[in-house]
């Protein structure tokens, strides 16, 4: 059988590939723009940030003979001459703002590293011959301080684990065992099961609210649900700041709601109850600010569901409660799960909300990031908060799919 | 090889900014009064603003060198000149992210000391600027405020009152973080204020500073922003609370609220200003800060606030000319560091705090978790 060739005779196998590759080029070339941006503003900097968490070079690259040297050393005592001597001379002769970053680094394993690194650099022009142990420990007692010496053991790799420890109440000892962080500076493990909570019963509040105001926004005849779309709708483009603030005028003891109270004789004038500054106040106002977004996702769900279906359950003798239970809810399923997905992950890293009306209960795992984020510069441990909130985030998911499967989520 | 490309797409979205928002100049504080106050005080006066040839625009940020590290690491500096903290302004300069300034040249005072001499004291006990990427700006407290109204009887004068919830019924406002609350709470536990630092910096020294602060525990509402403390003392939510000095001030000066101070054990911290390492418009910066940190322009700047001048022939020209405050007030018995009243103020030492901030942070936060 011989081939078909279209009229200028090159097989029509061919020609319709070349045809299709044109489009294909086309395509590509219109959705580069797209890859490109997604690449730049979400690929890079989530792989540099996993990359930090881990990263620890600044250090190893500043004091590499040291480092050797410090392999030796039986940590039984103070090191030798031969240490001391080695790092003497690599902070006199390592780039100064090399040594700035370093002695940043080392302050994360013993505060104080800064302060002595610093202090030194200026005192050891002064020195101009061994013995360097003693000169050290002249100039600062803190040379002859094992815990310094033994914290650099924690930074010898270039890789290490470190962050990740620190971010849930962990750390190294002095023979880089993994223990646990002194009692008294236990934080975060503490912030986590906190920030998950508020998340969780957020969500849940959440739904509850936002159930009923889908449901009648759905039913309602079109004028009066056209209005209620706005109530919905108008705190939503309030800004966030002045939504908080309001509840704080609202709960405050001596707020509105409150003062209410007390007027209508319900409660004493001495006994106005603590609304705000504590983790009620927080439930109350990161609930109202997301329901939004439970509500309309779960509305554009239940706009679709024909009411014929209800009707026709309670014609066939269901009650009420059973017909609702086992014909409607579960063709919200989609809706439940997209404003539930929707409400938690913006819940979870909420962080002017929380910070403005939490008090003492306000610090979320968010306060953290960005304090060491603009504080502290650790920017190693903020990529592992951040990297332990996508992981958990990937888990979720990955039990949602399990669970409800992801094709049931329906934004609309 | 990464490192090219990464370089490569920085300027690449660099070159799209740049060519987006362009400004002159970029001015970058805290907002509120304060940044008003620098308005004000420097920067409308500054020749080249007023004759037209330059622009400044004003950004407001949070404290802190995470922008500034982003933006020295990204190599696209979009900021001139930065008001920050003198932890910031040691940490920055260490790590190379701000321009070493050499003020040594800058104008004198009347009296002939030189510029870094006419800054008799940084807060290390030392003359002259803090780090070397600083130039001076203003000195500002951690000051205690109440209002009189709450108490008809005795009224709290000493830091130790603060601490004294029997004596004192009552909530108290303290900020999220540890800074100054520790040294408050030695003051409290009867150290003279001239021997906070040494004692908190001693061995046991910060362990005996929570054990005071647990005298407080259930009766602190705790703040995150600058505005917020006032808001709890006037209406009522706390009885005392800790606050910026200059916002009370500006509260009372310039809006008639009835605070009263409880200056003894007030915590003196600074505001320094510094340029950005890689800033683009680095010789207009320095000659902007050089109009910034005059005697003039330091005096001006307190017409607007209650924050103190560092250099004191700023504070020489107000105190020739009181009232000095824009609204015909004299501003200062509102400052903070009159003689007298510094010799009952403690100094935060932004070295040791640069060493211990993250430690003790975590350490405070799991105070505040526990205070119920």
């Amino acid at each position: 059988m011989s081939e078909i060739l279209t009229t200028d005779g090159i097989p029509l196998k061919v020609s319709l590939k070349r045809a299709e590759r044109i489009n294909k080029i086309r395509a590509l070339v219109l959705v580069l723009p797209l890859t490109l941006f997604i690449i730049i503003t979400f690929v890079i900097p989530i792989l540099s940030m996993l990359l930090r968490s881990v990263d620890d070079k600044q250090i190893n690259t500043v004091f590499p003979k040291t480092f050797k040297i410090y392999e030796q050393w039986d940590q039984k005592e103070l090191p030798s001459e031969e240490m001391y001597a080695t790092l003497f001379n690599e902070v006199m002769t390592a780039d100064k703002r090399q040594i700035g970053k370093a002695s940043t680094r080392m302050n994360y394993s013993k505060s104080g590293w800064k302060s002595l690194i610093k202090k030194s650099k200026r005192k050891f022009k002064k020195i101009k011959e061994g013995p360097y142990k003693e000169k050290m420990i002249a100039i600062d007692k803190r040379w002859a301080n094992m815990e310094f010496w033994q914290a650099m053991g924690q930074m010898v790799n270039p890789y290490t684990a470190g962050y990740y420890l620190n971010a849930v109440d962990l750390k190294y000892d002095a023979k880089r065992k993994i223990v646990q962080q002194p009692k008294k500076r236990r934080i975060y493990n503490h912030t986590w099961i906190k920030t998950f909570k508020v998340s969780i019963l957020v969500t849940l509040f959440c739904l509850i609210l936002g159930y009923p105001i889908a449901h009648l926004l759905a039913t309602l005849p079109l004028k009066y649900s056209n209005l209620l779309m706005i109530f919905v709708l108008l705190p939503f483009w309030t800004s966030l700041l002045v939504r908080t603030v309001s509840w704080i005028i609202i709960l405050m003891k001596k707020g509105v709601f409150n003062s209410i109270l007390v007027w209508a004789g319900i409660i004493a004038d001495e006994n106005r109850m603590q609304l705000i500054y504590n983790e009620t106040g927080t439930l109350i106002a990161m609930t109202q600010i997301l329901l939004p977004f439970m509500v309309l996702p779960l509305y554009s769900v239940m706009k679709t569901i024909p009411p014929s279906y209800m009707r026709a359950a309670l014609n066939l003798g269901a009650q009420p409660m059973h017909a609702f239970y086992r014909i409607y809810m579960p063709q919200t399923v989609p809706g439940i799960s997209a404003g539930g997905l929707l409400v938690f992950v913006l819940a979870i890293g909420y962080f002017i909300t929380p910070e403005l009306v939490g008090g003492s209960d306000g610090l979320l795992i968010g306060h953290f990031i960005a304090f060491h984020l603009k504080t502290t510069l650790n920017w190693g441990l903020c990529a592992a908060l951040g990297a332990i909130l996508l992981a958990v985030m990937l888990v979720l998911y990955w039990v949602y799919n399990k669970v409800v499967g992801i094709e049931n989520i329906k934004l609309g | 090889m990464i490192k090219t490309i990464k370089a490569f797409l920085f300027a690449m979205v660099s070159v799209a900014f740049v060519t987006t928002a362009y400004a002159d100049f970029t001015f970058v504080s805290w907002g509120g009064a304060y940044t008003m106050s620098q308005q004000k005080g420097y920067i409308d006066t500054w020749g080249p603003v007023k004759n037209g040839s330059t622009k400044v625009s004003v950004e407001n940020y949070n404290g802190g060198l995470g922008e500034i590290k982003a933006q020295v690491e990204a190599g696209n500096v979009n900021w001139d000149v930065v008001d920050i903290l003198p932890v910031d302004a040691i940490n920055g300069c260490d790590e190379g992210l701000l321009e070493v300034i050499d003020t040594s040249g800058w104008e004198k005072a009347p009296d002939g000391t030189s510029f870094p001499d006419s800054i008799v004291e940084n807060g290390t006990g030392t003359s002259g600027p803090i780090s070397e990427c600083a130039a001076p700006q203003i000195f500002w407290t951690y000051v205690i405020i109440f209002d009189p109204k709450a108490f008809p009887g005795k009224k709290p004068s000493r830091m130790k009152d603060f601490f004294d919830v029997k004596k004192f019924p009552g909530k108290r406002g303290v900020h999220t973080w540890p800074q100054a609350v520790l040294e408050m709470a030695l003051v409290a536990d009867g150290v003279k204020p001239a021997k906070v630092n040494s004692v908190l910096q001693g061995d046991g020294g910060t362990d005996r500073a929570f054990a005071k602060l647990e005298d407080l525990k259930g009766h602190v509402v705790h703040w995150s922003a600058g505005a917020q403390p006032l808001e709890l003392v006037s209406s009522g939510e706390v009885v005392m609370s800790i606050v910026y000095n200059g916002r009370a001030g500006a509260a009372i000066l310039s809006e008639g609220a009835s605070f009263d101070y409880v200056w003894e054990g007030q915590v003196l911290d600074a505001d320094w200003v510094a340029i950005p390492k890689g800033s683009k418009n680095k010789a207009e910066a320095i000659e902007f800060l050089k109009h910034a940190t005059s005697c003039a322009s330091q005096a001006e700047q307190a017409k607007y606030i209650t924050y103190m001048p560092m250099r004191p022939c700023g504070t020489d020209i107000i105190a020739k000319n009181e009232p000095w405050f824009h609204t015909g007030i004299n501003v200062l018995p509102h400052m903070p560091d009159t003689e007298k009243r510094l010799k009952k103020s403690v100094f935060t030492d932004p070295v040791w705090w640069a060493d211990n901030n993250a430690e003790l942070k975590e350490q405070w936060s799991a105070w505040m978790a526990g205070n119920k």
